[in-house]
């Protein structure tokens, strides 16, 4: 499970970058909260064998709403188009950085399950070399893996427990004794784009914004908020 | 260096966010080249030591820049800048800015032996590496930056990933693909061209490509 707080702040750019005229405190916390959703499995995984990172992490439930997003009016009619925005970039922010973080490292995601309860990671490398031409180890053809994705794979649910600080040895039952880690920041990278978030919502919710756009009051103040 | 693609990328999700009203084709164009013009040191490296994740991988650079964007939007009477490129030049200077400093020295911060942060102030190289997190036995832990106490003398060592200076740190690039010494003696020079080269760097690739899709298919606001 990639930490939570990354989770968070890929949630949050993401609302940054598509809300638009949408973006305010409330539809940025309800983007953020669908980027934290998925991790909700952890919690699942103390009563259900392997339901970390397989459960709430598959490709069927962003397709599942996306298809109902599609084609139900009924959001539409309630909340208008800034309703169907934050229905959209909230789905964004579920699959894209509630879910995918966890499929490019370790411990992988089981992207099909309950279809099949195999695990994938999407890690490798991918280059061009003056020598060896293009080199890539993303996508392994070669299918040793127990699953029908062409990735690698680091085992199924029966075989692959994946740890959280909820349920630190993966497995059903509390093991209240065992010493758990709440991992707020795995690499440099991630501290990177935490502080990227932060900074950005900084920006964009600068209290200095309105001063600024002294010449056109109140009116144009939400146009610069685009 | 971490791929430009991966740089690009993710500017592209913070240009996105931070545009605004000034988000199209040209302003990002803007960001882009910004974002590829620090690698241009890697052609520096021939003719001086350690000059790729130097020259253009800094943060005194940018923080100069700053001042001078301010000093010259906000304090002097006429602004230069303005009068050239007009106010929205001058939001997307702002921008460009904050991408370089956020998508491209920092992440590049944080991969190999890291950048020359101070330079030309002070010429060390170093490296963002560590994790921080919350342990039941341990309490708060992180390891970005390392502190000892000498239990002799008292006195404190404080390491914040130094990984040496431009004369003894050589960050391989497509230009000099290795240490300048045993690339005079190789018979045949790989260049390898990374796109990416970890999971996650594939993934800040596509984070990218996905933001400014779904900018595209975005439906426009109604007029009110």
């Amino acid at each position: 499970m990639a930490p939570t707080l990354l989770n968070a702040a890929l949630g949050a750019l993401l609302a940054a970058a598509l809300l638009g005229p949408a973006f305010d405190w409330r539809s940025v916390a309800i983007v953020v909260a669908a980027a934290l959703l998925p991790d909700l499995d952890a919690i699942a995984s103390l009563a259900m064998a392997g339901a970390t990172n397989a459960l709430v992490h598959n490709v069927w439930i962003p397709l599942a709403v996306a298809g109902l997003l599609y084609w139900d009016t009924a959001l539409r009619e309630r909340y208008g188009w800034r309703g169907v925005r934050v229905g959209w970039v909230a789905l964004a922010g579920f699959a894209v950085a509630g879910v995918a973080p966890d499929l490019f490292t370790e411990p992988g995601v089981s992207l099909l399950y309950p279809v099949e309860n195999v695990y994938y990671v999407v890690d490798g490398l991918l280059l061009f070399s003056t020598q060896d031409g293009v080199v890539q180890t993303f996508v392994s053809a070669s299918a040793d893996t127990p699953g029908i994705l062409p990735f690698e794979s680091p085992g199924t649910t029966e075989t692959h427990a994946v740890p959280t600080w909820v349920n630190p040895d993966g497995r059903p039952g509390l093991a209240l004794g065992s010493e758990r880690r709440l991992v707020l920041v795995d690499a440099g990278w991630q501290a990177v784009v935490v502080a990227s978030a932060v900074a950005s919502l900084g920006v964009r919710f600068r209290p200095w914004t309105r001063s600024r756009t002294e010449a056109t009051p109140e009116g144009s103040g939400r146009e610069a908020s685009r | 260096m971490v791929s430009t693609i991966v740089h690009a990328g993710f500017a592209l999700v913070l240009a996105a966010g931070l545009l605004r009203g000034d988000y199209d084709r040209r302003a990002l164009a803007v960001v882009l080249a910004v974002v590829l013009l620090p690698e241009a040191d890697s052609f520096l490296g021939p003719i001086m030591s350690g000059a790729h994740r130097t020259v253009g991988h800094n943060f005194t650079f940018p923080a100069a820049a700053a001042l001078l964007v301010y000093y010259d939007t906000r304090i002097r009477g006429q602004s230069l800048l303005r009068e050239r490129v007009t106010e929205r030049g001058v939001r997307i200077a702002w921008v460009a800015l904050f991408v370089h400093v956020f998508a491209h020295v920092s992440l590049d911060w944080a991969h190999l032996d890291g950048v020359n942060v101070l330079w030309p102030l002070h010429d060390s190289f170093f490296r963002l590496e560590g994790d921080l997190f919350w342990s039941s036995a341990d309490g708060l832990v992180q390891t970005f930056v390392d502190i000892d106490l000498d239990p002799e003398t008292g006195s404190r060592q404080v390491d914040a990933g130094s990984t040496g200076t431009t004369q003894s740190v050589h960050v391989n690039n497509p230009v000099e693909p290795d240490d300048p010494e045993t690339l005079a003696e190789a018979e045949t020079i790989d260049r390898r061209f990374p796109v990416a080269g970890r999971g996650w760097r594939l993934y800040l690739v596509g984070l990218g490509v996905f933001t400014v899709i779904a900018r595209r298919l975005q439906s426009d606001p109604p007029a009110e």
